[in-house]
């Protein structure tokens, strides 16, 4: 153990390493900080630069791209009062108001430490968590994991979007266009209609990049509803000095609303399709009801931005812990991550830990590292970031697209894949349109395979299918999965009622 | 039953089509995923979990209908409304024309030359014409055109494609 951390600390803190992590974490937060351009899409864009490099190197650039993306979100909506990602959307509800008050600098750097924290905290509980949880699950049968993917799809169909058939119906989707091409057992040719494109399957990334970067990208183009404007970065002025001394004093001396805040986050992050855009909501939301001054939130409470920014940065360590322990991505973002381990022919699974604990102690140590850079990095180029949030829409929507289109080409390096990237990008605009949430459809091409590798090799071992329900584990993630669906009925109709009941009070 | 304006009711209507064409979509799949042939090595054959999945997503289909219908009867909207939600939507639909025409071009024009005229036309299009813009989205063009392809091939030894003339 000690000589796989030793490695893995010597790999990571090598000279060349440590400058494309400082490089990866600037480009992270420059990338969230733009409007419109997510992390997800960060990270899909950085893939293709790793292929050269060493897995943890790869690796240790990615998460520094994951890392410093979580954060940049907190420039644009602090100073611009836009959120760049959806998980700086409760950022902006203190952030940008102290910096119209004249204090940008404090507000950015109330948001950065917090995010440091936040990250800290979630790599603690990652490096208790995780081992233990991957030592339990390499006992777990295909019964087991076929019945936690069942659960993982309902858990993500049903937190994600404002419908839940529709929920599942895009994880359905996205599990039907994973069994397009060779059969994961046998390798027999399915769906392919006689298309040599369709040959070899549709790649997941392509599906990653076309429902994601394309539809979102496509979005942005959109006309604004009602026709305001966003506020311009000219409306900030003020005092752009960090005050970090006073910051780090501010925070450390209150540490339960930055603790609270983080565990809320590492432990929405472990769930499944939850992530960073429901913790920082989450995070803000306890924060102001454990407030003994609810009514100044909203109003530039620094514990706002505290709770927001620590919230979200910190579902980057919990996210993980599902990944490295199960081998199941619980996001977009951790299913690139997943592909960029898969690429250099290392397999994700609980095994991982086990027979690869050097690269999973660089993964821990680079995201320890990454912090410090956003830290520096955000503190030192604060001025700087104002005028890079100004670059118009019309240059960085073709210019990600094209990127997105370099992206797809170097995964495979075939022509085929960008007609199938435009074909994808078009239906995801499309579903995007239709309210149909894509982050299920996606994780369903993922997370397909492995279910019916597990479900086929289940009936392979036994033809009693009843095992699904009474092997303990099986029955208990199948009932939560039953769970799952019931309470997300549930809370829909109850809004529903309670909709119902507003709309009566105003009528009369 | 809660009825709608004809402009509220262009999503729903829309939701509805979709649903219909994915249950059909879903229908054929599974259908086909029936006549692959069985295994003689394991119960479950290539085409058992296809089916499972595609019937399933016919029936969710199938029930979103259901619920639609008895949660606000048929949406009705226009062919009116329709258009002119399309028009607003003209910057989107032109990109993405163009997305695709990229994409049909680049294995023949090459990555720098569709990727320039790709850049330069897009932003020109989309950006207000001033001498200004017009200098940036040609220094642009040029800059992520030629910069990413001697990138990839020098530092990473990949080839994004070259002209074929």
């Amino acid at each position: 153990m000690t000589d796989a951390f030793l490695v893995a600390l010597g790999g990571v803190t090598d000279p060349y390493t440590l400058l494309l992590m400082a490089v990866a974490t600037f480009a992270g937060i420059v990338a969230s900080a733009i409007p419109g351009f997510t992390i997800t899409m960060a990270i899909v864009l950085t893939l293709p630069l790793t292929f050269a490099m060493l897995p943890m190197q790869g690796i240790a650039v990615m998460l520094s791209v994951y890392v410093g993306g979580l954060s940049g979100g907190l420039f644009s909506a602090a100073l611009l009062g836009i959120p760049g990602t959806p998980s700086s959307v409760a950022t902006t509800f203190d952030a940008f108001p102290m910096a119209r008050q004249g204090n940008p600098g404090k507000a950015l750097s109330l948001g950065l430490f917090a995010s440091f924290v936040g990250s800290i905290i979630s790599i603690a509980v990652l490096i208790v968590a995780a081992p233990p949880l991957a030592l339990l699950a390499v006992k777990l049968g295909p019964w087991e994991y076929f019945a936690l993917i069942i659960f993982a799809l309902t858990v993500i169909a049903s937190l994600v979007g404002d419908s839940l058939i529709r929920g599942l119906i895009a994880g359905l989707i996205g599990i039907g266009i994973a069994t397009i091409g060779p059969d994961p057992l046998m390798g027999r040719e399915r769906f392919t209609f006689g298309y040599e494109i369709l040959t070899a399957g549709v790649p997941f990334l392509v599906v990653l990049i076309g429902m994601y970067a394309m539809s979102q990208l496509l979005s942005e183009l959109e006309p604004a509803n009602g026709g305001t404007q966003h506020p311009s970065g000219a409306l900030i002025s003020g005092d752009m000095r960090p005050h970090l001394w006073q910051t780090i004093k501010d925070i450390l001396l209150k540490p339960v609303n930055v603790i609270r805040s983080s565990l809320l986050g590492v432990f929405i992050g472990a769930v499944p399709g939850a992530g960073s855009s429901i913790s920082n909501l989450l995070a803000y939301d306890q924060a102001k009801r454990a407030s003994k001054h609810p009514e100044t939130f909203g109003k530039g409470e620094p514990q706002g931005v505290v709770a927001s920014e620590s919230g979200n940065s910190s579902t980057v360590g919990g996210s993980l812990i599902p990944l490295i322990a199960l081998g199941i991505p619980g996001s977009p973002a951790d299913a690139v991550l997943m592909a960029a381990i898969m690429v250099h022919g290392i397999s994700i699974g609980p095994r991982l830990i086990l027979d690869h604990p050097d690269l999973v102690y660089s993964m821990f140590i680079a995201m320890a590292i990454a912090s410090v850079f956003m830290l520096v990095l955000g503190v030192i180029l604060m001025r700087a970031f104002l005028r890079l949030l100004n670059v118009p829409k019309y240059i960085v929507v073709p210019v990600v697209l094209a990127c997105c289109a370099i992206g797809t080409y170097t995964l495979n390096n075939r022509l085929s894949d960008l007609y199938l990237l435009a074909c994808i990008g078009a239906v995801g605009y499309l579903l995007k349109k239709l309210d149909y949430p894509l982050a299920p459809l996606v994780l369903g091409v993922v997370l397909g395979p492995i279910a019916e590798t597990n479900l086929r090799r289940a009936f392979q071992t036994s033809t009693d299918w009843t095992l699904f329900f009474t092997r303990p584990i099986s029955a208990l993630l199948l009932t939560l999965a039953v769970v799952s669906v019931i309470y997300s009925i549930y809370s829909y109709m109850k809004q529903r009622r309670l909709m119902a009941q507003r709309l009566d009070a105003t009528s009369e | 039953m809660e009825r709608r304006t004809t402009e509220a009711a262009l999503i729903p209507a829309l939701q509805l089509l979709s649903y219909l064409i994915i249950a059909l979509g879903a229908l054929f799949m599974a259908f086909k995923a029936g006549s692959l042939p069985a295994s003689r090595w394991e119960p479950m054959s290539a085409g058992t979990f296809p089916q499972i999945i595609f019937s399933s997503i016919t029936i969710l289909c199938g029930m979103a209908i259901i619920f639609e219908f008895f949660k606000h009867g048929l949406p009705r909207t226009s062919f009116y409304i329709a258009c002119k939600k399309l028009i607003a939507l003209k910057a989107v639909i032109i990109n993405l024309v163009l997305f695709t025409v990229y994409m049909t071009a680049m294995p023949i024009a090459g990555f720098i030359t569709s990727t320039f005229i790709y850049l330069l036309t897009t932003q020109l299009y989309l950006a207000p014409r001033t001498s200004t813009n017009i200098v940036i989205a040609t220094f642009v063009a040029i800059l992520f055109s030629a910069g990413p392809y001697y990138l990839f091939s020098e530092a990473f030894n990949i080839y994004l494609p070259r002209a074929q003339w």
